[in-house]
């Protein structure tokens, strides 16, 4: 019987190991998307620490920006909030990007001003 | 890629639109003079109402005595057409670059379904194609163009079908797929591809002749 309870104990962490890991953001590697009510492309690639070591990126509100009526507040970052906290999945009055044109801003805007990463469908929507 | 796919998506793009509705524009206007030196008397029985009558009759599947006599035409045509319009118009992929580029943004429909109607339209090009080589009629009026419209029609749908499911060299697929739709755009006023835009008119043209001066039905 003991070995049984060891392997069992074994799987058992290695599952609590692997669920909690996966959500720390260095093994981030997509975007997730099932906040999305129906999403028609499969998640956004996006390997958190590699991403921001080459752009190098150091403040976290580059992305995790943080805005009050309309103006972006400098010193404030947001990201303890999911970007879908504030970005509804449609498009809102109050001038509030909708959630995949936030995403599409965020990522797509900077690689079009930088010249650099990626900027077609496919390059960020990569099929499995 | 950056610079050939603003190159692609920028200036190309301006270029291919230009070229599209300044191409219907002139044909258009090429048209009228052309009537008006020729035969300026079809302007005595133009009708509105006879010729949208007509349009009409045309418009709906099996809804003339021709389309009747040829089901499985009639069901392709329709078929072909409704998708190959409605396809790249409503994918939300282009809604999408159209909303970022001017902020207007129009419905859009799902993937999936866009996807189907791609290879309806991949499926219609390929009936279209059999039927110019094994209908005897069809081939005697055949040339080298009608194949290379034929291509030129289904070129961006099959580079949009391999580069959605990114089934191979994606980023070129995708350049493959832009540049040939602006060439397809381009193409369309300045080839037989020009019947978008006179198909009604020479329709509306039969119609009133044929409800104004000959009192008879053309459907």
């Amino acid at each position: 019987m003991k070995p049984f309870v060891t392997v069992l104990l074994a799987v058992a962490c290695g599952v609590l190991w692997s669920t909690t890991t996966l959500l720390a953001q260095e093994d981030m590697r997509t975007v997730p998307n099932d906040v999305f009510m129906a999403p028609q492309r499969p998640p956004a690639v996006f390997v958190h620490d590699e991403h921001n070591t080459a752009a190098g990126i150091d403040e976290c509100n580059r992305c995790h920006h943080v805005y009050r009526d309309g103006q972006l507040v400098e010193d404030e970052s947001s990201e303890d909030y999911r970007c879908s906290d504030c970005h509804a999945e449609t498009d809102t009055d109050d001038g509030m990007p909708a959630l995949m044109d936030a995403f599409h801003g965020n990522c797509k805007q900077c690689h079009l001003e930088k010249g650099k990463g990626p900027i077609m469908c496919g390059e960020c929507h990569q099929r499995p | 890629m950056h610079p050939i796919y603003g190159w692609v998506t920028g200036p190309l793009t301006w270029i291919a639109f230009v070229l599209f509705f300044g191409g219907l524009l002139y044909r258009l206007a090429q048209l009228l003079v052309l009537i008006r030196r020729k035969e300026p008397f079809i302007f005595s029985y133009m009708s509105f109402k006879y010729g949208l009558r007509s349009i009409l009759h045309w418009l709906l599947p099996f809804g003339t005595v021709n389309w009747r006599l040829h089901p499985v035409m009639t069901i392709v045509t329709f078929a072909f057409h409704i998708c190959l319009l409605a396809a790249p118009i409503f994918l939300m992929a282009h809604a999408l670059l159209f909303e970022e580029a001017w902020g207007l943004g129009w419905p859009s429909l799902p993937d999936v379904v866009a996807d189907g109607m791609t290879m309806v339209v991949m499926a219609g090009a390929v009936f279209f194609l059999v039927r110019r080589i094994v209908r005897p009629e069809v081939r005697f009026v055949t040339s080298t163009s009608d194949y290379l419209l034929l291509a030129l029609v289904a070129a961006p749908f099959v580079t949009g079908f391999i580069a959605y499911h990114q089934l191979f060299a994606y980023r070129w697929m995708l350049v493959a797929h832009i540049v040939s739709g602006q060439v397809l755009l381009v193409a369309i006023p300045f080839t037989r591809l020009v019947h978008m835009l006179f198909a009604p008119l020479t329709r509306a043209y039969m119609g009133s002749e044929f409800g104004g001066v000959r009192h008879a039905v053309d459907w």
